[in-house]
């Protein structure tokens, strides 16, 4: 048998083995076990490396708290690191390993540091910055130099590079009630709130219900508090208004009693069922929070106190009563209060010999010296621990006399046998959800501990956590907590009955024993008292200098263990209180969150996208798709052996030779609807919409309020009081909000509806000198001749049996006109539109057609209209209607605004018939070697098949005055630099007649 | 964070877009006065405690609130629509703010 | 037109859509998803006082009296209608059409009527466990009394804007926009394997 189980005795399921590995040897423990008791049970005593030192370390903790004991768990090739052992619960075919060892956990090269102690003390890693001059290193250089190796020696565990197959999901909670921690106080608390039909949710980061009853050994209501816990955890269970969530660390408070926790579903679990996720997120927004979180009972700072043997006086109590383990066969405990003398007594019924209790207090009660005798400890009061021994695992200690109130060691060494101590320097209740959630903690001399703040939100506090230490206080407290929160009076039926050791909650002040050797105050950062001092003396005695400098508290585990005792250290240095020192403020996470629960499902194939009405046909028809903000598009529809140049050379060609057909479904639409539409849209664009006739459309530009160039795009004319405005495809949401904005805000009394209908309809953009034909032969119910549908007019007709509606309007310069319907028929027409363009050759064309053909016609985009240029600068100054105000007129004359050295748009062609790249500058004079004096720069490039070169739109200083002239592209980045001319921005078909036709 | 919808109820800060400073005054439209302008689309006021701002719930109704929160506890102190004339039906609101 | 035969819209689903039971199901299906497919979905907004006008006005075309208050709705048969704005309502109805009946109703004096019937795509969730999947989604509080019967909700999931109503005590019916729709229809599969989930 295991050399460390007890024969009986815990809450383990002794019929069920289970089998895993720890560094690659294997080992058995029980259902129910955690990594960290089964290790210990199986003889295991070092179980890490420390941070800086590489010091041997065991287990300190049993709990969330554990600093030292943290592995890496693997799954296939999915690792995950720094997770407390204590915190794994073990499950057939774990596989774990331990942490920042080279080779092997006994035998660490690492280990050499502790040699280096005097260079790696507090703030080392910034003393390299400055640095010794060591030859040529010094400053920077000798920093990077040591970097390396610091990096390489200090350090947690490793990351893996393997993609997480694991599922994750956010999930979203409401409640009256939330108990957060489920010990006696949380389960009373829960209890009393759901049995007022509040709904309640009771969450724990533990895997069992129950907290301090799964292993205080004490008798509630004459049973054994673990069974008493466990009816009442039941109960709740069978509650339909409340939701229990074990394995859930409730790791944020946010403002508006939001709570962010997350849960281990499949954590413990050999395989997870069907879309079971790994971890879900929960969001909860809870009327009041019930805090009932406990408290922590933290170490004593004293020489060689992190020495694999060393464990928390409740820790070794926990291990005992819940997974039958001890820790040790001779027990020594070193103490400053009266909780520890409990943990011998049942320690020493576990069946372990206790054989000192080292109290610091000379003064020690009957009540405790009783305990003591029932332990059968020799009871040492008055005394402390100076120092431990053994390697990787405890021998023995030395105490000596001591002085509580001078802190004063005297007396002979008295070496102390035992292979295993315990240590408790009292508790410090877990206000850390409390604190994220507003306030200052308040320090309690009597308890020497920061009890909780006054709520600045809506919770309550129950038991351990409010300093109230003994168990029938936290059932009282909770079920009060419980009524307060789902608003029931108060109660005064009876209580269930406690029967516990006794024991006064405040412990002696206090938290080092100064004597010589590295004693540890945070020991997963390495942190000594010394390194505490030393932050004193080089002047960093803000609380939080001292926790950067020293870095104490900043680890994985966030000082869960460290916090008070170093602040303690602190402020007597400073000679301080330890309230005027402070305490900094708790943030989240509580615990370490996986990045993959936040992200939830949020990634990969379910990130949301938009598809077009023709998606699918597109797909099917050989498209390469492109995604321009959320939307999928067609960027080319190659052919065979061609390369996507090739591609939209071709179908720019064919759309101006004969016809091409593009998919505008995502250019943004709003109706706009209403008696006012039409003055509403007069004040948003810069020109005239109230004298458009039905029937008809416009092309309009908005400013913003600052006077610069917004967005574009038409808007048609559907009825008195209808008008479909459409946005570029980018600004969509954008422009929609700035309506709304102006009609909610600024002109109330506007009587206008706007409605994003971007959905509603399929856009297909026909165009070429056969669009007209192609059209004729396959509209029913209009004619489409230049008197029915003259430029920027509409009209209504049928394809393929469905309604549609087609404006006469152009992107690319050519006759052109966009076909909509409704979205549900969009691929009919479109296929009908394709049918009918066979005999014609009308071509499929993407983005990248698109966007050549648009700058061959010098029309603008976003990457003009880019925040920074104006209506003028874009040469759009004709639109800037001098009749009414509109959004922008004001501003948009301002001297900046109208000087002649700004950017303006032009275009350029390459001389030396080489592409040109966005982004490129513009220079008048080329020096490769020290490029300067920028122009401006290109803005969209392409090769155009109209005009057989290389060209580009540009926004450059003075643009109109140098058309004509030569200049020069440069571009260091990419290395091109060459000599372009300067022209207008309308290269093709300047005076519009193929699109007027 | 939580802002209380008049309309909706109370919702996650996500469902929203905050939409400036609640005190500028938009000139007249046809105002030539550039200073009042200037101090419209640039002024801001910034202050450390109770702050009247615009929200859109964008994400849920989508109209535009006038909020009054503490910029330095988040606390919201007040909600209502900025359009005018629709005032809440929802007896569900009640209590809520 | 509103007497023209249509052809069948084409849903934005299709090629995702897979009938048939899904996911964890061994021990039985806790949702099931389907298209409604309405053939009228409209938006209708009322000027600021003409609130219970528009209110009369869906009565008497549609039948449905909605309850006052701000997301109150109605859903019976074929056809729905709920409050998703102050002052603005969806309607919907299982026939084309709807649109030509509310055109004399509802005149400018009253509001705006804007026809989304293509725009907006119908999921509908039903099963003991709709609750618990539309909880992934959606930060509202689904319960039955938070969330009445008929009642409607605006709300968004990331980018994805969604109106909810509840149509049954384990039911809703979500409206999002048809670009958005393929997206959001298979997350909602992916999200219902976990508890089993039935396509109709």
């Amino acid at each position: 048998m295991s050399p460390r189980r007890a024969e009986t005795g815990g809450r383990i399921d002794r019929l069920r083995t289970i089998r895993f590995t720890f560094d690659g040897a294997p080992y058995t423990g029980y259902a129910g076990d955690t990594l960290a008791s089964a290790l210990l049970a199986n003889g295991v005593t070092l179980f890490g490396r420390s941070f800086k030192y590489h010091r041997p370390r065991g287990l300190l903790a049993a709990g969330v708290e554990e600093p030292n004991a943290l592995v890496t768990v693997l799954r296939g090739e999915v690792r995950e690191p720094n997770i407390p052992a204590t915190m794994v619960e073990i499950y057939d075919g774990l596989v774990a390993v331990s942490q920042n060892r080279t080779p092997s956990l006994a035998w660490d090269i690492g280990a050499i540091n502790q040699l280096g102690g005097k260079i790696l003390s507090a703030g080392f890693y910034y003393k390299t910055f400055m640095g010794p001059v060591i030859g040529p290193l010094k400053g920077t250089r000798f920093w990077m130099f040591c970097e390396h190796f610091i990096r390489r020696a200090a350090g947690l565990g490793k990351a893996g590079t393997a993609p997480d197959p694991a599922r994750y999901e956010r999930m979203n909670a409401f409640c009256d009630v939330l108990v957060v921690g489920s010990g006696p106080a949380g389960l009373m608390a829960a209890k009393a709130a759901a049995d007022q039909g509040a709904r309640v949710i009771l969450a724990d980061l533990e895997a069992n219900l129950g907290g301090s009853a799964n292993w205080s050994g004490e008798t509630i209501d004459g049973m054994p508090a673990a069974d008493w816990a466990q009816r009442l955890a039941a109960q709740l269970a069978g509650n339909d208004n409340v939701r229990l969530l074990p394995r859930t660390t409730v790791w944020g408070y946010y403002d508006g009693n939001t709570l962010a926790a997350l849960e281990r579903v499949t954590d413990h679990k050999e395989v997870a069922a069907k879309g079971e996720p790994r971890q879900r997120y929960w969001a909860i927004r809870a009327g009041t929070v019930v805090l009932a979180t406990g408290s922590f009972e933290r170490p004593l700072v004293f020489p060689g106190n992190d020495r694999p043997g060393v464990m928390l006086a409740h820790a070794a109590e926990r291990y005992a009563n819940e997974y039958g383990v001890l820790p040790g066969q001779r027990i020594a405990l070193f103490t400053n209060n009266d909780s520890a003398y409990r943990s011998a007594v049942a320690l020493k019924k576990a069946g372990a010999a206790v054989v000192a209790i080292v109290d610091v207090r000379g003064d020690v009660s009957n009540e405790m010296r009783r305990l003591a005798s029932d332990a059968e400890a020799e009871l040492l009061a008055g005394h402390a621990v100076i120092a431990t021994e053994g390697g990787k695992a405890l021998t023995g200690l030395k105490v000596q006399r001591f002085d509580a109130t001078s802190g004063v060691l005297s007396g002979d060494e008295r070496s102390i046998h035992a292979d295993s101590l315990l240590m408790s320097g009292g508790w410090s209740p877990t206000i850390h959800l409390a604190s994220q959630a507003g306030a200052k903690a308040e320090w309690d001399p009597a308890r020497q501990a920061f009890l909780p703040p006054k709520p600045t939100q809506r919770w309550t506090g129950a038991g351990a956590f409010t300093g109230s230490f003994s168990t029938a206080e936290a059932i009282a407290e909770g079920r009060a907590a419980g009524l307060q929160a789902a608003g029931g009076a108060a109660s005064s039926a009876p209580l269930p009955v406690v029967e516990a050791a006794p024991g006064d909650p405040d412990p002696a002040p206090v938290f080092e024993i100064k004597a010589k050797g590295k004693s540890f105050v945070d020991f997963q950062h390495d942190v000594t008292a010394e390194d505490v001092r030393l932050a004193h003396r080089e002047g960093f005695i803000s609380v939080e200098h001292l926790k950067r400098y020293t870095t104490l508290g900043m680890a994985t585990d966030q000082g869960k263990n460290s916090n008070v005792p170093g602040l303690a250290i602190m402020a007597e240095a400073l000679g301080k209180p330890i309230p005027e020192v402070g305490t900094t403020r708790f943030r989240p996470p509580y615990t370490a969150v996986s990045i993959g629960s936040l992200a939830a499902e949020r990634f990969g194939d379910l990130k949301p996208e938009r598809l077009t009405p023709m998606h699918d046909w597109h797909i099917t028809n050989g498209a390469r798709m492109y995604s321009a903000g959320l939307w999928y598009r067609p960027m080319i529809y190659g052919l065979p052996g061609e390369t996507v140049e090739q591609a939209y050379v071709r179908e720019a060609r064919a759309t101006r030779e004969s016809a091409g057909i593009v998919d505008v479904s995502t250019l943004g639409k709003i109706a706009v609807q209403g008696p006012d539409a039409a003055e509403f849209l007069d004040r948003v664009y810069t020109n005239m919409f109230s004298t458009l006739a039905v029937g008809k459309a416009r092309y309009g530009l908005m400013l913003r309020e600052d006077g610069l160039a917004f967005d574009d795009g038409t808007t048609w004319r559907l009825g008195e009081q209808e008008f479909l405005m459409t946005t570029t495809t980018a600004n969509a949401g954008k422009v929609m909000q700035h309506l709304e904005y102006f009609l909610d805000v600024i002109w109330p009394e506007l009587k206008v509806t706007v409605t994003s209908v971007t959905d509603e309809w399929a856009g297909a953009a026909i165009g070429g000198p056969n669009a007209r034909a192609i059209l004729a032969s396959c509209v029913t119910g209009t004619a489409v001749d230049n008197a029915t549908l003259p430029f920027m007019g509409i009209v209504h007709g049928q394809i393929a049996g469905v309604p549609v509606m087609i404006c006469r309007l152009s992107f690319s310069g050519e006759m052109a006109f966009e076909v909509y319907s409704g979205a549900g028929y969009g691929t009919r027409v479109w296929e009908a539109l394709i049918e009918a363009g066979k005999p014609f050759g009308l071509v499929t064309y993407g983005l990248e057609a698109l966007g050549t053909m648009r700058i061959e016609k010098g029309h603008v985009t976003g990457a003009e209209i880019d925040g920074r240029t104006t209506a003028r600068d874009l040469h759009l100054d004709w639109m800037l209607s001098k009749k009414k105000p509109f959004i922008g007129s004001a501003m948009m004359d301002r001297e900046g605004l109208i000087a002649p050295d700004r950017l303006e748009l032009v275009g350029l062609i390459a001389l030396d018939n080489r592409p040109l790249n966005g982004g490129g500058h513009i220079v008048e004079e080329l020096d490769e070697a020290n490029p300067h004096a920028s122009l401006g720069h290109i803005t969209a490039c392409c090769y155009s098949p109209a005009l057989g070169k290389h060209i580009a739109l540009a926004l450059v200083k003075g643009g109109e005055a140098r058309h004509g002239t030569r200049a020069f592209v440069s571009d260091p980045l990419r290395n091109r630099f060459g000599p372009v001319e300067i022209v207008s921005n309308h290269f093709y078909d300047p005076d519009g007649s193929r699109m007027h036709g | 964070m939580l802002i209380t919808c008049p309309y909706c109820g109370p919702r996650d800060v996500i469902e929203f877009t905050y939409q400036g400073d609640g005190n500028r005054e938009r000139p007249q439209p046809a105002s030539q006065n550039l200073d009042a302008w200037n101090a419209y689309v640039y002024d801001r006021l910034n202050p450390a405690g109770d702050h009247n701002e615009i929200w859109q719930h964008s994400g849920g109704c989508r109209a535009h609130l006038r909020v009054v929160r503490n910029t330095i506890t988040h606390e919201i102190l007040s909600t209502e629509f900025a359009r005018g004339g629709h005032k809440s039906t929802d007896s569900r609101a009640e209590g809520r703010s | 037109m509103a007497e023209q035969h249509l052809p069948e819209r084409q849903s934005p689903l299709e090629p995702d859509y897979h009938p048939g039971s899904h996911g964890n199901f061994e021990h039985g299906v806790d949702v099931i998803l389907s298209e409604t497919r309405p053939g009228s979905i409209l938006q209708l907004a009322a000027w600021p006082g003409e609130e219970s006008r528009l209110i009369e006005i869906i009565r008497k075309v549609t039948g449905l009296a909605l309850p006052d208050g701000a997301g109150g709705g109605v859903s019976s048969g074929g056809s729905a209608a709920f409050g998703f704005a102050p002052g603005k309502f969806t309607v919907l109805d299982e026939a084309e059409g709807l649109a030509q009946a509310f055109a004399d109703a509802m005149t400018p004096a009253i509001g705006t009527l804007t026809d989304l019937s293509h725009g907006r795509t119908t999921i509908r969730i039903a099963g003991p466990k709709a609750e618990w999947v539309m909880a992934k989604f959606f930060a509202i509080d689904f319960a039955l009394p938070a969330f009445p019967l008929g009642a409607g909700r605006s709300t968004n999931h990331h980018d994805i804007f969604a109106q909810i109503q509840r149509t049954g005590a384990d039911q809703f019916d979500i409206y999002v926009f048809r670009s958005f729709a393929r997206s959001f229809w298979k997350a909602l599969c992916y999200a219902s394997e976990e508890v089993g989930y039935e396509v109709q």
